[in-house]
């Protein structure tokens, strides 16, 4: 058979130096004695959207011996590739879907995410399985040269495209030299230093067949630092719970404390005890207590809302201090300033006076309009200055205060309601139960989410006797939930309630 | 000035004979251009010929030299327009811009041009955007040459056949009197190749002449009865004279074997994908020494009859590889082969599919269908006719998210989109009339905003008939691109002719922002060879628009008021919002290395930025979908209790603010916060930091130390 072009297929999104990459393997190319050619189609798709930039290298001697010149491509043929370049987990994916992995072909793949648009806008999680992606290239791709090159490129300083260029030399998939890789890096002129510095630390990533790091353990056991007396007690309850609750049992119970105190986070765990009693009595043990595992996360969420005190608890802390710094990559020693964007709203402000005291003020017409005028706009709040932590921090030691406020009182009616609603259907259907524990994950956040999410579970809830005489009760009720994840208007909620039966409210 | 500077380039125009010029496709045609003796350029810029105006743009001083004029044409209709000049003159021009949608635009002047006929060369270099990467509705431009009577030249996709094919283009213009248009598929303008340069020429009758020696000649204007004259002047002379040079100077070619049972007639642009697909068939080689005859049509119109009939004539079949549809071309050879008596089988789109690109992956299934059907013998054993897909492939890509284009990182066109969003919330949903440029990704998720986008400038002619008296109001977008190009007539001007009461918004980025970053008239910037900073709001009050108002982007607040009272104020007329601020890609290739450099000086030096707080955030992601910024993405909830990934700036925030606006104006969460970082302190910034952190930490101590009360060690 005679000669053939190398053909490369670099998958990039638009801004990600694709085109660097393309024109760098171009030279490298034609410094190591091949005729090179490369084509992409940027347009719109430079604006964010996916490009496959494409490069062909075909032997110069060949040419010169026939005397002709080769007659390359433009584009990459299903199955005749060999080498693909993904700038990104999910564009190797494509490379796969398109049909450019082949038996003959080296994957040589960044496996960091860039969160599509679709994925990024859903009111839960709406990310693709990237595993899948992972084992399918894994399996297609006769090569595959896989770590997370963006990582690389953060601790090099240097670009993507210079890591990723790195990771092809280092392949071996083509039989251009290093030095012609760097001495094209030099020639660019531009970065050098920076790009030949990535380069090299794509190039050993890459050689060393490089491990993906364990993910740093969110709770490392290093040293053993034993609790405080005052949560011990509470500490020695979640011991008594069945081995599988524990973990959860003990990061609820955790949050409840720091949202409150320890006494509340003892209220927490006498309402977990008793659905830990019920989930036995319904045989829950043969079922791994999915049921108490279940409540013992979202009865933390519940317990813990969110609300003034709550955020500026959160937004003054030191840890969060710490967090912002390396949030912006500020320096040591750099003097950074923070502003919070806050928009209080009466109802946030009444949430901590008492219950009466609150209505009556929701009711009164001109407490709103005053309220309105004087502080329900927009703010900025300048944490890191004195007036704005003072404040933040003054709010956040109204804890105490808590308990006494409206919100308070609504919240614990609405759990022991929730809580009343799993225990009801327990004896009767294991898995409803559970499902219903799970609706709490559709209320969240404040303002308008909050809205929005209550309504929603209200809702479901209300429909609760006819989801129980559906035929598959507790396959009905998730998927309900499902549907009011989907839409902001709760359009499809509505529309698979009407299905079930219950009529619009007017 | 344009997004990528072709400073470099340019230097490449100046090679002289014998040098090897390496570059992009588009800049080989430049560089063909001024070697054809060439006296004017002018255009319109849009992918994928965008490059074409940028490189021209940045090489005045060398046009000067060879007194070349170019111009940045406000449409692609003045750019055709200014064919002109060679219909009087032996003036040779070009012209350039994307097609099919900049044909259409200038589709009068070039109508009038090819009754008129050409003395001086005239060339026409149209972008095809067709396929993968185009933007715009799939048409050819083959059929304009056809109804006008233009050429259409279709060259082999590498650079030495590009360039032979401008040179011969201008010489066959001149031969038959006729325009010449050269098509340029996307892949091809940005193919990388190379080709031996000629020197430049410095025409030798230039523009200079022409002005100071005028000629008229009334037989070429399109008036009765030369207009009649120039119809049967098509058919009887030029035609017949356009045939004799294409077969004289072969710029046909006849490819692969010289004999064969079958063979395949391919359109020029196609050639390097048909030689890859017969090669993965076992047909060709890397060479393209194919084992069929091959005619490869660098001329696509028109069709050389007897070339066509004598490469017909000893076949049982041949493979008609043309692109898109109508398939004027299958058409036109079976009439040829049908008059002429010949018997060979026309194969086209009963083996290749009738709409789409054909790419490697298309034409080896129809090649394969071919051979199996009309040439047995040389199928290759064993082989699927179709290459198989995979079932991996099949179940990844429905994994494989979609990418739809969308604004960049800090665009300014972005808040406007969110003011929409939240002023619909408040007075109900309108009707929404698009326009052609970066805005139109309003189109596209987060936003879906738009119903309609009926060509550039033409965002509000596009919602002219929604003139009733009605409850709600109708919004238009255009940019500031679209209403140089037309949209102050046929938008601005015909609203208020025709008492509109809508609402147009202008987009003011100060640039051809979606085609590179190309000035314009309202462009803030100075331009040596432009007149730029002509405003925007002064020209619609000047056609008579009393109710205007100029408002910021990024003041989400103003813009949300601004909207509103637009669309309930109880004035009569249109109404026009201008919404300005610079493109951020431009600005931050202005001013980041600006900052940088004052960074390195020791300069003190405010950066903003922004972030999410992950505990403060619920995962329910609004402010995305009110946003879409780029930077603006989600990770995994650091709370295990937590289901729904967090919403995360990444490094790449520029600081714009549009997401902690969108926040505060659509009261979502209290998750947003600015971050400016200070470089290069003075030494006031460093005491009352002191001191302000001084104060804090006690506070944080105090609260560290009673959480340490709580603390669980590490049982969690």
């Amino acid at each position: 058979m005679s000669a053939r072009p190398i053909k490369i297929a670099v998958m990039a999104l638009g801004g990600q130096g694709g085109g660097v990459l393309a024109e760098w393997i171009v030279k490298a190319g034609e410094r190591a004695g091949y005729i090179a050619q490369s084509t992409s189609v940027p347009g719109v798709a430079q604006r964010t959207g996916a490009t496959i930039y494409y490069v062909e290298l075909f032997p110069k001697k060949a040419a010169d011996e026939k005397g002709a010149a080769p007659v390359l491509a433009l584009m990459p043929a299903p199955g005749d590739v060999d080498i693909v370049i993904a700038a990104e987990q999910m564009e190797a994916g494509r490379a796969l879907a398109r049909g450019f992995l082949s038996a003959c072909s080296t994957l040589i793949a960044s496996t960091h995410r860039i969160f599509a648009i679709g994925e990024k806008v859903a009111m839960g999680d709406g990310r693709q399985d990237a595993a899948a992606i992972e084992e399918a290239t894994s399996r297609a791709a006769g090569r595959r040269l896989w770590f997370d090159m963006e990582r690389v490129s953060e601790e090099s300083g240097a670009a993507l495209s210079a890591v990723m260029f790195g990771a092809l030399a280092a392949s071996g998939a083509t039989p251009i030299p290093r030095a012609a890789f760097e001495e094209t890096i030099r020639a660019g002129g531009r970065g050098v230093d920076r790009n030949l510095k990535g380069f090299a630390a794509g190039f050993d990533a890459a050689a060393s067949g490089v491990v993906e790091a364990a993910p740093a353990s969110s709770s490392p056991r290093s040293s053993s630092v034993t609790p405080s007396p005052s949560v011990a007690p509470l500490v020695a309850r979640v011991d008594a719970l069945p081995e599988m609750v524990r973990t959860m049992a003990l990061l609820g119970v955790k949050k409840v404390v720091d949202f409150q105190d320890p006494a509340y986070g003892a209220l927490y765990l006498d309402r977990l005890q008793r659905v830990r009693q019920l989930d036995q009595a319904a045989g829950g043990e043969a079922r791994s207590y999915r049921l108490t595992k279940e409540v013992a996360k979202y009865l933390a969420l519940a317990m813990a809302y969110d609300d003034v005190i709550r955020v500026a608890d959160l937004k003054t802390r030191s840890s969060r201090f710490a967090r912002f710094r390396e949030d912006v990559r500020a320096v040591d020693g750099q003097i950074v300033q923070v502003w919070e964007f806050m928009h209080p709203r009466i109802e946030e402000a009444c949430d901590l006076l008492p219950a009466p005291l609150s209505n009556a003020i929701m009711k009164s017409g001109a407490a709103k309009k005053i309220f309105g005028a004087v502080l329900g706009r927009g703010r900025r709040v300048p944490t890191t200055s004195l007036t704005g932590f003072l404040l933040l921090n003054t709010l956040a030691s109204m804890r105490g205060l808590r308990r006494a406020g409206g919100r308070y009182g609504r919240e614990q009616a609405r759990i022991d309601d929730w809580l009343r609603r799993i225990e009801s259907v327990l004896a009767r259907d294991y898995a409803l139960a559970c499902e219903i524990a799970g609706l709490q994950r559709l209320i969240k956040g404040y303002g308008e989410t909050h809205e929005r999410g209550l309504a929603s579970y209200g809702k479901i809830l209300a429909a609760l006797d006819l989801i129980a005489s559906a035929p598959a009760p507790a396959a009905t009720l998730a998927r309900l939930k499902d549907c009011a994840l989907k839409d902001e208007h709760g359009a499809a909620l509505d529309a698979a309630l009407a299905k079930l039966g219950v009529k619009a409210a007017a | 000035m344009a997004e990528r500077s072709f400073a470099e380039e340019v230097e490449d125009l100046k090679l002289g004979a014998g040098e090897i010029f390496r570059g992009e496709g588009i800049l080989a045609v430049t560089k063909a251009l001024l070697q054809s003796g060439v006296s004017y350029v002018g255009g319109y810029q849009g992918a994928p010929i965008s490059h074409l105006m940028d490189v021209l743009s940045d090489a005045q001083d060398i046009l000067a030299s060879l007194g070349v004029h170019f111009e940045a044409s406000a449409s692609e209709a003045s750019a055709a327009a200014m064919l002109a000049a060679s219909v009087n003159y032996p003036l040779r021009g070009a012209v350039t811009w994307k097609s099919t949608v900049g044909t259409n635009v200038a589709s009068d002047a070039l109508a009038n041009v090819s009754s008129s006929g050409v003395k001086g060369g005239a060339l026409i270099i149209v972008g095809e955007d067709y396929g993968e990467g185009s933007s715009i509705m799939q048409e050819r431009s083959h059929a304009f040459a056809m109804k006008s009577q233009m050429w259409l030249l279709d060259p082999r996709p590498n650079l030495e056949s590009i360039v032979a094919m401008v040179e011969r283009g201008f010489e066959l213009s001149e031969a038959s009197n006729t325009p010449v248009m050269l098509e340029l598929r996307i892949r091809a303008c940005h193919v990388y190749g190379s080709f031996v340069a000629k020197d430049n020429v410095r025409p030798v009758f230039g523009l200079k002449d022409a002005m100071e020696h005028p000629e008229r000649d009334y037989s070429r204007v399109v008036l009765p009865p030369s207009n009649f004259v120039h119809e049967v002047e098509k058919i009887d002379k030029r035609w017949p004279a356009a045939v004799d040079y294409v077969r004289k100077h072969r710029l046909n070619e006849f490819l692969g074997a010289a004999t064969g049972d079958v063979g395949v007639i391919v359109q020029g642009g196609l050639y390097n994908t048909l030689n890859r697909a017969l090669e993965l068939a076992g047909l060709s080689d890397a060479f393209g020494d194919a084992k069929i005859p091959i005619y490869c049509l660098n001329v696509t119109y028109p069709l050389i009859d007897d070339e066509i009939k004598g490469f017909c004539l000893d076949k049982k079949a041949v493979l008609l590889v043309e692109e898109g549809q109508p398939e004027y071309l299958e058409q036109a050879v079976n009439a040829i082969l049908r008059k002429g008596d010949i018997q060979a089988k026309v194969v086209g789109k009963d083996v290749l599919p009738r709409a789409g690109e054909y790419t490697s992956g298309v034409l080896l299934a129809g090649v394969r269908k071919f051979i199996e059907n009309h040439a047995p013998a040389l199928a290759q054993k064993g082989e699927p006719a179709a290459p198989a897909v995979d079932d991996a492939a099949k179940g990844v890509a429905a994994i494989v998210p979609a990418r739809p284009a969308g604004f960049c990182t800090g665009c300014p066109e972005r808040p406007v989109f969110s003011a929409m969003k939240l002023v619909e919330k408040e007075i109900g949903k309108f009707h929404v009339s698009c326009d052609i440029g970066c805005h139109l990704f309003s189109i596209l998720p987060p936003f879906d905003i738009g119903n309609t986008t009926m060509g550039y400038g033409l965002g509000w002619a596009g919602a002219s008939a929604f003139g009733a008296d009605a409850g709600q109001r109708t919004v238009a977008v255009m940019g500031d691109g679209g209403f140089w190009h037309n949209g102050l007539t046929s938008g601005v001007g015909n609203a208020v002719f025709n008492k509109s009461n809508n609402v147009l918004v202008i987009i003011d980025n100060g640039y051809s922002a979606a085609t590179g970053g190309q000035d314009i008239l309202s462009s803030r910037a100075a331009n040596k060879s432009k007149s730029t900073n002509n405003p925007i709001a002064a020209a619609v009050r000047g056609v008579g628009v009393k109710w205007v108002q100029e408002v910021h982007t990024y003041d989400i607040g103003k813009m949300k008021r601004a909207l509103k009272d637009a669309m309930t104020t109880t004035l009569k007329g249109p109404k026009v919002i201008i919404a300005q601020a610079e493109c951020m890609l431009n600005r931050q290739r202005r001013e980041k290395p600006l900052r940088d450099k004052a960074i390195r000086e020791g300069k003190r030096v405010v950066r903003a930025r922004y972030g999410v707080d992950p505990d403060t955030c619920t995962g329910d992601h609004s402010c995305i979908r009110l946003s879409g910024c780029p930077s603006l993405t989600i990770k995994d909830n650091p709370d295990p209790l937590r289901d729904d990934p967090v919403a995360y700036v990444n490094n790449d925030c520029v600081g714009c603010g549009v997401c902690g606006e969108n926040a505060h104006a659509a009261v979502l969460c209290p998750s947003f916060y600015r971050a400016e970082l200070v470089y290069n302190p003075s030494s006031l910034d460093k005491a009352a930091a002191g001191l302000r952190a001084a104060i804090i930490s006690f506070f944080q101590r105090g609260a560290d130390k009673r959480r340490q009360r709580y603390s669980f060690g590490d049982a969690a």
